[in-house]
């Protein structure tokens, strides 16, 4: 079974996603944040806020919402 | 044993072969390994960042001189910000040896780092640092196997409990002394940094996914959601301001004014009145505006318990994770106003003192970030010694002068902010902060950083203070002042309100903040002057110390721009306030 790809700020809270798609930007690459990085987006902000994301399981990142519509993730399995 | 924030002697620095790298992600504790190894406080703060420039000291291992240098946190070496350009520079540079300090907790990240250091010809010694929070999240590290796989020694350490320490210096020594002469080697990672990275981390590290979140895990998450976390935020918020306001005015009235009146300055006096003679000299030393009398009254009495209580808030929670979650929570509001998140760390810093706050903000991926933060902060923050003398100013008068001087405050800040975002050319980075664990402080790092603060804060504040009243004694009797004074009269008496006198005020201010409101405190004002006078020396010139930090830190252009800004607009908005309100007095 195979999901549809969308980006990581509109993506559901607690699944587990697997990044596809990252903007060029050295500190998301810095942070681990790659093709095959696997996240789970814990909270979302509104009024245009971050949206928080856990990377491998292992730490915790807030990605701005100009940042995050640009990520594409598609879901892996649910949580 | 000096503090620098990056000038011409960095090439001295560089080119000493004798030093060694203290190196790791942000925020892995690097800072408290500095201090304990050196003896010299580098500030260290839960969040990315609080290493900003590096700091060096001396260190002799095995008999020899070293200079240990706390290099910026990097989670890689190509640079996404100036701190992290800094440290590209200094292992470029080469070294005796490299500590590279790892998160146990946090492992895989950390050793994307550590692969990339080993492809330079430097010795490396890893500390498996936070072995406590890994453990509570239920991480366990086979310490033999990294070893192997790195090829170099790893120690496990607690930082902030010293645990590990003694172990770390032996194998230091030994380290160096092995590369001396000899062509150094480790295992070199060729490869991608990433996937070695994992490699190694997956053979040395087991997760028990099944370990129960501990309290502090439970509260870190609970402070991310939006719905608990924006009350808990609140509620800190309010909690410190109430230990800043109260216990500061507790602290002033029941120790510290007591101290002064009935201990301080009856010593000087006595001790002065008994060898200087009567007249001019002595009325300079401990008359009624004295430079024993009144810096023992402004300094101490009047600002230091304020700054006391407000560090005592401060260094706890820049311990715990807090800020970092605030940014978070904030950078909605933050990202309205033209600027984003991360910057609210600075800005909350800027409520202690601007200059490291301004020195902060080179963490900002952005030059536009850091301008238009940097001058928020110099417009509209006003600093803890500043915030004491203005309780004080507005404490004679109905309870909500203050409350009304914050909204003030307040709306300054987003004016400043979205003003100076559209002067400033350019786009703000959006967000992107990793959020650390929550940790509860150690009551022995956190006291000794307190006692750091309070010592150089008494060592910054004291010297400018006794210049100022100098300044302030001869302008007075030299005649000079009177003369100022009448040629301000129609901007100070007509314009803004206040009495001539008032003009003390707007030249001492120049030197230090918190002496743009203290002589106002003398001049029998009435509310409406008292506001008036405490919402100009808000805005007005943020200090000598800030004017320089401004001009290193950015072009003189900048810092003069700025200064010249905050004088024009804190005496026009000044006015307006006092023209308005005129209206219903
Ligand atoms: N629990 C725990 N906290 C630590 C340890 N080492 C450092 N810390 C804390 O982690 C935070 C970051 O440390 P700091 O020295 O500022 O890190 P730097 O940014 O790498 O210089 C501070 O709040 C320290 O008190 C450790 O081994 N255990």
């Amino acid at each position: 079974m195979s999901f549809k790809t969308i980006n990581l700020y509109d993506a559901k809270k607690e699944k587990v996603l697997q990044v596809t798609f990252v903007p060029s930007i050295s500190l998301l690459e810095n942070l681990g944040l790659r093709n095959g990085t696997k996240v789970v987006v814990q909270s979302r902000y509104g009024f245009g806020g971050p949206v928080l994301c856990r990377v491998e399981n292992a730490f915790a990142v807030a990605i701005g919402k100009d940042i995050a519509t640009q990520i594409a993730v598609k879901e892996v399995s649910s949580k | 044993m000096s503090h620098h924030h990056g000038n011409q002697s960095d090439e001295k620095v560089l080119n000493n072969p004798n030093k060694i790298l203290l190196m790791g992600n942000p925020n892995v504790g690097k800072s408290i390994f500095f201090t304990e190894l050196t003896g010299v406080h580098a500030i260290s703060g839960n969040f990315t960042g609080t290493t900003v420039s590096f700091t060096q000291g001396q260190i002799t291992l095995g008999g020899k001189e070293y200079t240990l240098i706390d290099v910026p946190g990097t989670y890689s070496l190509s640079p996404t910000s100036e701190a992290e350009a800094v440290a590209a520079r200094f292992v470029q540079s080469g070294a005796a040896a490299i500590i590279c300090v790892l998160d146990a907790s946090n492992l895989e990240r950390n050793l994307r780092l550590a692969m990339e250091l080993t492809t330079y010809d430097i010795p490396i010694i890893y500390t498996l640092n936070m072995m406590d929070v890994a453990e509570r999240k239920g991480v366990s590290v086979d310490v033999m196997q990294l070893m192997v796989d790195l090829g170099a020694p790893v120690i496990e350490t607690i930082a902030t409990k010293r645990q590990g320490l003694d172990k770390l210096i032996q194998s230091l020594e030994v380290v160096l002394k092995q590369a001396e002469g000899c062509e150094y080697s480790c295992n070199k990672c060729e490869g991608c940094p990433w996937a070695a990275a994992r490699e190694i981390c997956n053979r040395a590290c087991t997760k028990d996914v099944n370990a129960n979140p501990s309290f502090l895990d439970k509260l870190g998450d609970a402070m991310m959601k939006p719905k608990s976390g924006i009350p808990m935020a609140i509620f800190v918020m309010a909690a410190a301001i109430a230990i800043i306001v109260f216990g500061g005015r507790g602290l002033r009235a029941g120790a510290i004014l007591p101290l002064v009146n009935n201990v301080i300055v009856p010593f000087f006096r006595n001790l002065f009145t008994s060898f200087v003679p009567e007249g001019v000299f002595q009325n300079i030393l401990i008359g009624e505006f004295g430079i024993f009398v009144i810096s023992f009254e402004w300094i101490l009495a009047l600002i230091f318990p304020y700054v006391l209580m407000f560090y005592v808030a401060f260094t706890f929670l820049e311990d715990t994770g807090f800020l970092p979650r605030m940014s978070v929570l904030f950078d909605n509001i933050m990202r309205k106003l033209g600027a984003q998140g991360g910057s609210l760390i600075h800005v909350l810093m800027g409520y202690g003192c601007a200059v490291p706050a301004i020195i902060g903000t080179r963490a900002a991926t952005n030059r536009k970030e850091r301008i238009v933060i940097s001058a928020a902060i110099a417009f509209a923050i006003p600093c803890i010694s500043q915030t004491g003398a203005l309780m004080s100013l507005l404490a004679g008068y109905a309870w909500w002068m203050l409350p009304a001087m914050i909204a003030f405050s307040l709306v300054l800040f987003a004016t400043v902010t979205i003003i100076v975002g559209k002067m400033v050319k350019g786009k703000v980075d959006p967000l992107l902060l990793e959020i650390p664990n929550m940790l509860m402080p150690n009551p022995k790092s956190y006291g000794r950083k307190l006692l750091t603060r309070m010592k150089h804060f008494l060592k910054d504040a004291q010297g400018p203070m006794m210049i100022a009243i100098l300044l302030a004694a001869l302008l007075a009797e030299s005649g000079v002042l009177g003369i100022i004074a009448d040629a301000a009269q129609p901007i100070v008496s007509g314009w803004l309100g206040l009495p001539a006198e008032a003009v003390t005020a707007l030249i001492l201010g120049i030197v230090r903040r918190e002496m743009s409101v203290a002589p106002l405190l003398a001049l029998d004002l009435n509310a409406l002057q008292a506001f008036v006078g405490g919402a100009v020396s808000l805005m007005y010139l943020p200090c000598l110390s800030v004017f320089a930090i401004l001009a290193k830190e950015f072009k003189a252009k900048v810092a003069v721009t700025i200064a010249l800004s905050t004088i024009v607009v804190a005496i026009f908005v000044g006015g307006l306030i006092n023209q308005v309100g005129q209206l219903f007095m």
